[in-house]
C-alpha cells in the first residue's frame, strides 16, 4: 500500500551528485549503462482526490517489448502511465494504491527518491516540449546534469553524440548544435525529446501519445526509431491511434471504463497480433473495430 | 462506456459483401443443378448454357474481390472482421472454382457423341453425387451466414458420401466390359464424377472458413495428406 504522497514538487530539484560506475537499480542513482527491466503492477487503484481514475489493474510491462495502451479518453491510460514513474502524484490530491514494481522494487516504498525512479523510468510527452531557451546540445545534455550533477564536458559530448544518434537525429543537427531546439520541425523535436530522455540511459522509456502532433512521415520515422529503442530498453507507449499500436506494439493492452464517471479498468492485455485478430472480450472487439469510442 | 453504433456506413458495406460472396453460391447451385440435368439428357445445348454463365460467377467473384480489397485498404479492419474478409476472399475462390467445375462437366457432354452407350446405373450414381453436392453447396452457405461451426463440421459428413459415390463410379466404370465406345464414355463419367466430387470439398473448404470467422482458429477439418480413419457404420 502507498500512502498519499500529495504533489511533492519540491522532490524534483532534489537530484543527485553521485558520479560513480554504472549500477541498475533505483539505488543506483546514476546514468549508466541501460538495461531494461520488467515492470509489474499489482491491484493498482489511483486517484484524484474522490475521484478513482483507475481500478484494480494488474499487469506485467515484459523487458524489451513495446507495450501499447488504448482505449477511449478518460479511460485512464494516461494516467495510469504516469503513475508508473510517479509523475501522477505531481498532480494536488493525486494518490496511488497498490503497488508498482520495477525489477522486484517497489518504486513506491518509502525512502525511494520519485526522482531517481524518473531516471530509471523516462518520458516522453504527447506534445514535443524542449526546453526552448536552451540549444540542442544543451537540450540533450540537461537530463544528463539533473541526473547526476557536474559531468565532464567531454563524457557530455559523447552522451550528446550517443542520444542524438540513438534518436535518429545525429546526422541531421550534428553542424548545429548550438542552434536552439524549438527551431527544429514537429517531428525533429519529438526525436529530441527522445534523445533527452535517453541521454539518462533510463531502463523504461514512458511514451504518451508521442506522434498525436505529428504528420505521417514523422510519425513512421518515430515508430521507426521504438522499435530500434526496444532492444534497449522495455517501452510503454499511450496511443489513439489503433493502427500504430498495431504496427509498433508487441502487447497491447485495452483500457475501458464502464460508464461516464467510473474509474478505468484493464479489459484485456495480450499479443498485439491477438488482440486485433481475436480478441478475448467483446469491448475490446468492439473497441480495436472502432464500433464505439 | 456505452457502445454507440459506429462506422455504420462500412458494417453495412461488410455485410452486403458477404450477402455478395455467398450469393455466389446461389448461381453455383443454379449451374450445378443445369449441369447435372445436361448430364441426364445429354444435352449439349443446356452444357453451352452453363459454361457461357459461368461468366457471371467470374463476375461476381471480381467485384466482390475487388470490393473487398478496397475495403482492406481505406477501413483498416481488425478482429472478426478482419477475419470475415480474409474468410470471403477463400469463399470467392471456392465459388470461382466450383463454377469452373461445373464448366468441365459441361465441356465433356459434347465429347460423349450424340447416342452415348449410356449407362444407367453410372448416370444415377452422378446424379445421385449431384443432389449430394448440391446439398453441401446450400448447407455451407447456411452454416456459413449462420456462424454455424457444427453445421460447418457435418459438411465432413456428408461430403464422405460423396466420395464414396465416387467410388462406387469407379467400380462400374472397370464392370462396363471391353467395348471401345463404352469405356470412352465410362472414362469421360469418372472425369465429371471427379469433377463433381471436387465441388463438395470446395464446400468443405467454405465449413473451414466459418470455423476460422468463429473461433480464429483455422485448422483443416480433414488433412488430406495426414488422413485419420473415419469410423463407419
Amino acid at each position: 500500500m502507498v500512502e498519499p504522497t500529495g504533489a511533492k514538487r519540491s522532490d524534483a530539484a532534489v537530484g543527485t551528485t553521485e558520479s560513480t560506475e554504472a549500477r541498475s537499480g533505483i539505488d543506483a542513482g546514476t546514468p549508466g549503462r541501460s538495461v531494461a527491466a520488467t515492470m509489474r503492477t499489482r491491484d493498482l487503484n489511483l486517484y484524484y482526490g474522490d475521484l478513482q481514475a483507475v481500478q484494480d489493474v494488474t499487469m506485467t510491462v515484459e523487458p524489451h517489448k513495446v507495450t501499447a495502451l488504448i482505449g477511449s479518453s478518460g479511460c485512464g491510460k494516461t494516467t495510469f502511465l504516469r503513475s508508473l514513474n510517479r509523475m501522477h502524484e505531481l498532480t494536488a490530491g493525486a494518490r496511488v494504491e497498490g503497488e508498482i514494481t520495477l525489477d522486484e522494487q517497489d518504486i513506491y516504498a518509502s525512502g525511494i527518491d520519485p526522482v531517481k525512479v524518473r531516471r530509471m523510468v523516462g518520458m516522453v510527452f504527447q506534445a514535443p516540449n524542449p526546453f526552448p531557451t536552451m540549444s540542442i546540445y544543451e537540450n540533450v545534455a540537461a537530463g544528463l546534469s539533473l541526473a547526476s550533477g557536474r559531468v565532464r564536458k567531454s563524457v557530455k559530448d559523447e552522451v550528446v553524440e550517443r542520444s542524438l544518434r540513438g534518436a535518429h537525429l545525429w546526422n541531421e543537427v550534428k553542424d548545429r548544435l548550438d542552434r536552439p531546439g524549438s527551431g527544429l520541425s514537429g517531428g525533429q523535436q519529438q526525436r529530441l525529446c527522445i534523445a533527452r530522455a535517453i541521454a539518462v540511459e533510463p531502463e523504461v522509456l514512458l511514451m504518451d501519445e508521442p506522434c498525436s502532433a505529428l504528420d505521417p512521415v514523422a510519425t513512421l520515422a518515430i515508430e521507426d526509431l521504438i522499435a530500434e529503442l526496444k532492444s534497449r530498453y522495455t517501452i510503454v507507449i499511450v496511443t489513439h491511434n489503433m493502427q500504430q499500436a498495431a504496427r509498433a506494439s508487441d502487447t497491447t493492452a485495452f483500457f475501458n471504463l464502464e460508464e461516464t464517471g467510473r474509474p478505468g479498468r484493464l479489459v484485456e492485455i495480450g499479443p498485439t497480433e491477438t488482440i486485433f485478430t481475436s480478441p478475448r472480450e467483446q469491448a475490446t472487439e468492439d473497441y480495436v473495430s472502432g464500433r464505439f469510442g | 462506456m456505452t457502445p454507440e453504433v459506429t462506422r455504420a456506413e462500412y458494417q453495412e458495406e461488410l455485410e452486403a459483401l458477404e450477402a455478395g460472396a455467398l450469393g455466389g453460391l446461389e448461381l453455383v447451385s443454379a449451374a450445378l443443378a443445369r449441369t447435372l440435368e445436361a448430364v441426364e439428357h445429354q444435352d449439349v445445348e443446356l452444357a453451352q448454357l452453363v459454361i457461357a454463365d459461368d461468366d457471371r460467377i467470374d463476375g461476381r467473384y471480381l467485384e466482390v474481390h475487388q470490393a473487398l480489397i478496397t475495403l482492406l485498404a481505406t477501413q483498416a479492419p481488425v478482429a472478426t472482421d478482419l477475419r470475415l474478409i480474409s474468410a470471403l476472399l477463400h469463399v470467392l475462390k471456392n465459388v470461382e472454382r466450383m463454377g469452373d467445375q461445373c464448366v468441365n462437366v459441361c465441356k465433356l457432354i459434347p465429347l460423349t457423341g450424340n447416342e452415348p452407350p449410356a449407362d444407367e446405373e453410372m448416370v444415377r450414381l452422378i446424379l445421385a453425387m449431384g443432389a449430394q453436392t448440391g446439398a453441401l453447396i446450400a448447407q455451407s452457405k447456411r452454416s456459413f451466414e449462420e456462424r454455424n461451426v457444427e453445421m460447418a463440421r457435418d459438411l465432413v459428413r456428408r461430403d464422405d458420401a460423396v466420395d464414396d459415390l465416387n467410388r462406387e463410379c469407379f467400380s462400374l466404370a472397370l464392370e462396363l466390359g471391353d467395348d471401345p465406345d463404352m469405356r470412352e464414355w465410362a472414362m469421360t463419367m469418372l472425369l465429371a464424377a471427379r469433377a463433381i466430387e471436387r465441388i463438395g470439398d470446395n464446400a468443405v473448404d467454405i465449413g473451414e472458413q466459418v470455423a476460422f470467422v468463429v473461433t480464429g482458429l483455422f485448422r483443416e477439418f480433414e488433412d488430406a495428406s495426414h488422413p485419420q480413419p473415419t469410423p463407419r457404420p
